[in-house]
């Protein structure tokens, strides 16, 4: 592999030391061993298949973008430490001892090349899930100390300050002015609740409009939900560094409040990574199932308008296009909500040639938005999905996932794009029934 | 067999043949008729005579070991070259134990005095193979044990012919378990020409094909188990009347099916055609009669070595030739115990590396 | 001992030891390696998410229409020449007479196909195998993942089935020597099996369930 162009960068905190990394990759390996990586590991025919559906290979053709060769460190280190043959593996040294300077080239293949959006987990002959184990290369780049600093430096700020970054004001003190701003009362910080509602830190920031329409359609609804400002944000960058703790840690939070005000659910709201976090994550890392349900917003919409509680209007006629959030979606199960609620509305659907558990990805999931070098190679894979929306002639472009929209934002600004990408909720919350 | 001649001078094979009153015709014929069952050109039947006719009639020791008389009874029901013929005219059968008159020490005391007067020139036959344990006391004649036998008949020997497959490979006697240590005739000399025309019993156009084409022309050209290539040098599959279904892969798949009574190939019956070197498809038995193939039952390959011990007669080619004691199921039990044992120590190294933090 | 013998006989016998040993061992060492307790409340109940076990186990040859048009050419040539070889083995006249000897049981049931297609179907596999090497060597993501392992398997393969193929046509010398030689290529498969990535045709019947029950637990797709 040609290493002349890569480049990786290392945590601030965290193991400093090649040995040091190279143990703390092992150690954070050696937690995932077992019976279903054993099976995925030991099936693999390198058969090249998953390259197929990986949208980094497709786009660029690159060899090194073969999903299942991304997590060769890992695959190597489980080969000599844990599969049958392991102690002959190591005896002869048929796989060597994994070093610094393997995670060092690494870093861009698990981090930078990979949305973690499970594409490549459908096409495999063996059934192999390759997102499965990149989420374990990350968790064991993130114990050497190389998740790439941006998403480890956000990561552990969001574990110590609830947010990710350094903000002007709180965001309890955001939400209430987005709450004035667009004339929407949003409860914060209810002793009791049934429902409890967080946001997205990126939807506050850059397109408040969605989070006032979440709020808007619960009000409708009569939901008895709640905010609450030591956990408003969404987000777990912890997921995206790869790192067990602070993503148990940020994850605590929600689930804590949530406790607190007794909330019998928990709506996700347009995020991704967030659901997946949140919905089949949590529980598995605080040790015991969750004391309530985690519903997506648009799972929860659905519900409600299944329950003929949420009824809709009927929208223009505007060929529409939506792009199905792989966490939440192919990843999340969370498979047909969207397009009832679109039903619902009578939105002209014009489907993409990949969608719903298909689709590809908007190339900016799994903290790829967040890594300025990724960007080259991230408008590469996302020029595929524009070209594919194009292809559907639609004029609105919805979409149930704030990452997402951020990066179609980004890409619409790169390529001048004609779409602007929306909020599936916020056209919810505009044709709700009066 | 009492006609002795001086011991320095056999007549040639001619001048019995003009003393028998066998006519130049009748000769060429015969003569005709083994270059053809040899697949010679028919050119060279001439030569083939006037070599034949020039070679001196040889003195035939025809020594008998552990064997069951099988490939006598087969030889004196030859044909083509028809042994009233090949005894009389062309070889001077000097001993044999089964057609001799006498009998005893008078039978030895014939055999002795052939090979004193025809020391280095008699053609030696055995049939049997010789048994070698407890010194050979398995099998003894005579007071001597057949390894002194064969040894002492072999010295003087121009060449040997082990006919059968006992006196080539060892045959039935060498069988597993071996109890005798049975052994064939090339197993013991090394420093004599032997040929060897195996078969259970071999035909026997190919024994006195052996016999009278040694006469004109030598030791023939034989193959790696030292059987002439002139008989030996096709599979019974290669040259089978059957083998064109075995080519469309039609197969009988029993002995009375309705594929059996088409005549279809007997392959998956157990036939040992496309391994076994021999000429009976060609040739064929009792005078060209019929032969096993032809009668319905697959070849059992008698002619190559240790043919008993190539799995049953009736299991196919490929069968396997080992018997499986529970050692597969051994086997499936280690393999178990030793990925139980690998798990648990992964597990174990998987806790030292994790640090057991969860 | 003849090499036919040797080949039928003691090496077929210590492949087979080795190949129920082999396979056991890493079966069962990578099974007891623990599964993991999943605390999320699923979507689907245990029957569900084994039916999309199951349906993946079944469905997962057939490419989903979205990848179709990437993945169609290599698993045609994939799956075709697996067909193939299962074809072959399973209903060759001899093999499955060699089945029946091995294993001690009469089937008189068990269908075979006429030897000439047997050959045709062999020579298209061989074509087939042909064109997955040269794959394997010229595609850029094959030729970067390939490891010894593949390599080595596709040489036995050869071995195995070139050695048949002259057996059957008469072909390269004398039958017993050729039969030996496939005999010898598939005791050579056999000893390899456990240790490469062979193990793939036990490895795949779990790997494809959990693949689909674990989806099916969350109602993703599959």
């Amino acid at each position: 592999m040609s290493t002349a162009t890569q480049s990786f960068t290392r945590q601030d905190a965290g193991p400093q030391s090649a040995d040091e990394r190279v143990e703390g990759a092992m150690r954070s390996f050696a937690k995932e061993f077992g019976a279903l990586v054993g099976m995925n590991i030991e099936s693999c025919i390198h058969c090249g298949m998953c390259a197929e559906a990986c949208h980094f290979y497709i786009a660029t053709e690159d060899a090194k973008y073969t999903p299942i060769l991304k997590v060769e460190p890992f695959k190597k280190i489980f080969r000599r430490e844990s599969g049958a043959f392991a102690p002959f593996f190591k005896l002869f040294n048929l796989k060597s001892k994994i070093t610094v300077e393997e995670l060092e080239e690494w870093q861009e293949l698990m981090f930078d090349s990979c949305n973690q959006c499970g594409r490549c987990s459908l096409v495999c002959p063996m059934g192999i899930e390759v997102a499965d184990l990149i989420e374990i290369g990350r968790r064991g780049m993130y114990d050497a100390g190389l998740a790439p600093k941006e998403l480890a430096d956000r990561a552990r700020y969001q574990a110590e300050h609830g947010h990710p970054e350094e903000v002007d004001k709180p965001y309890a003190e955001l939400l209430s002015e987005i709450g004035n701003a667009h004339d929407v009362e949003i409860p914060l910080d209810k002793a009791k609740a049934d429902v409890f509602v967080c946001a997205p830190r990126s939807d506050m920031i850059s397109n408040p409009s969605a989070v006032a329409a979440m709020a808007k359609v619960l009000n409708k609804l009569k939901v008895n939900y709640t905010f609450a400002s030591n956990a408003i944000v969404a987000e777990n960058y912890g997921h995206y560094a790869g790192s067990r703790e602070l993503q148990k840690t940020i994850s605590l939070r929600i689930i804590d409040a949530a406790k607190k005000v007794g909330a019998k659910t928990v709506v996700v709201p347009e995020c991704g990574h967030a659901y997946t976090a949140l919905r089949w994550q949590a529980a598995d890392l605080v040790g015991e199932a969750l004391p309530f349900k985690v519903r997506h917003v648009t799972e929860f919409l659905a519900e409600q308008l299944a329950d003929g509680k949420l009824k809709l209007n009927q929208v223009d006629d505007e060929a529409t296009a939506f792009h199905d959030p792989c966490k939440i979606v192919r990843k999340g199960g969370v498979m047909d909500a969207p397009r009832e609620l679109m039903k619902a509305m009578g939105v002209n659907l014009k489907e993409m040639a990949n969608h719903q558990g298909y689709s590809f990805c908007c190339g900016g999931g799994g903290g790829v938005n967040d890594l300025e070098r990724a960007k080259p190679l991230r408008y590469k894979a996302q020029e595929l999905k524009l070209h594919e929306i194009d292809a559907t002639g639609a004029r609105r472009f919805l979409t149930s996932c704030s990452d997402c929209r951020v990066a179609f934002e980004d890409a619409r600004e790169f390529f001048n794009w004609d779409k602007q990408p929306e909020s599936l909720v916020e056209l919810v919350a505009a044709n709700i029934k009066e | 067999m009492s006609n002795k001649n001086p011991r320095n001078q056999q007549p040639t094979i001619g001048e019995v043949m003009d003393q028998a009153g066998v006519g130049r015709r009748q000769f060429m014929k015969y003569c005709a008729g083994i270059t053809a069952m040899m697949a010679m050109p028919p050119l060279s039947t001439a030569a083939f005579a006037r070599d034949l006719r020039a070679a001196r009639r040889p003195s035939v020791i025809y020594m008998p070991f552990q064997e069951c008389t099988g490939c006598l009874e087969s030889l004196t029901r030859s044909f083509a070259p028809a042994l009233e013929n090949l005894m009389f005219n062309t070889i001077s059968l000097d001993y044999n134990h089964t057609l001799q008159a006498a009998a005893g020490e008078a039978a030895e005391a014939a055999r002795h005095a052939a090979m004193e007067e025809n020391f280095g020139e008699y053609v030696l036959i055995c049939d049997g193979s010789i048994p070698t344990k407890i010194n050979g006391a398995y099998g003894t004649s005579d007071g001597h044990t057949f390894i002194q036998q064969l040894e002492e008949a072999a010295e003087g020997a121009a060449a040997i012919v082990a006919v059968g497959a006992c006196a080539a490979f060892g045959g039935v006697a060498a069988a597993h378990p071996n109890p005798t240590g049975a052994v064939g005739v090339a197993d013991l000399i090394k420093d004599r020409p032997i040929i060897n025309v195996p078969g259970c019993p071999p035909m026997p156009e190919v024994m006195t094909g052996v016999l009278v084409s040694f006469l004109a022309s030598g030791v023939p050209a034989l193959d790696k188990h030292l059987r002439p290539k002139a008989f030996f040098g096709d599979t019974i599959h290669d040259r089978c009347y059957r083998r064109r279904f075995y080519d469309r892969g039609l197969f009988a798949k029993s002995f009375d099916d309705e594929g059996a009574r088409n005549g279809w190939c007997l392959y998956e019956l157990g036939c040992r055609g496309p391994t076994t070197y021999n000429a009976c498809a060609t040739i064929k038995w009792n005078g060209g009669a019929s032969w096993p193939v032809e009668a319905g039952h697959g070849c059992i390959g008698c002619s190559e070595p240790n043919f008993w011990d190539q799995g049953g007669f009736y299991e196919p080619l490929s069968a396997k030739l080992f018997e499986e004691r529970g050692q597969a199921a051994v086997a499936a039990a280690a393999g178990v115990a030793v990925g139980a044992a690998a798990a648990y120590g992964a597990r174990r190294r998987q806790k030292k590396l994790a640090g057991d933090a969860e | 001992m003849s090499i036919l013998e040797f080949s039928r006989g003691p090496m077929l016998h210590f492949a087979l030891i080795v190949f129920v040993f082999g396979v056991l061992w890493r079966l069962t060492a990578t099974f007891l390696l623990g599964f993991r307790q999943h605390r999320s409340e699923p979507r689907a109940s245990k029957g569900q998410a084994a039916a999309g076990g199951f349906s993946v186990l079944g469905m997962r040859s057939w490419p989903h229409k979205e990848f179709i048009g990437r993945t169609a050419f290599g698993e045609a040539v994939g799956y075709g020449y697996h067909i193939g070889l299962f074809t072959i083995v399973l209903l060759g006249a001899p093999h499955v007479l060699f089945w029946q000897n091995l294993f001690g049981f009469s089937a008189p049931w068990w269908p075979t196909l006429p030897g000439g297609l047997i050959t045709f179907i062999s020579i298209l596999t061989v074509m087939l195998m042909l064109i997955a090497t040269i794959r394997r060597v010229g595609h850029p993501v094959l030729r970067r993942i390939s490891n010894f392992d593949d390599y080595f398997t596709l040489v036995i393969l050869y071995a195995l089935m070139l050695t048949g193929l002259m057996a059957v046509l008469g072909l390269g010398g004398r039958y017993e020597y050729i039969l030996a030689a496939h005999i010898i290529s598939f005791n050579a498969l056999l000893i390899w099996f456990p240790f490469s990535k062979l193990m793939h045709a036990f490895y795949i019947f779990p790997s494809r369930f959990f693949n689909g029950y674990m989806h099916a637990k969350k109602g993703a797709a599959k």
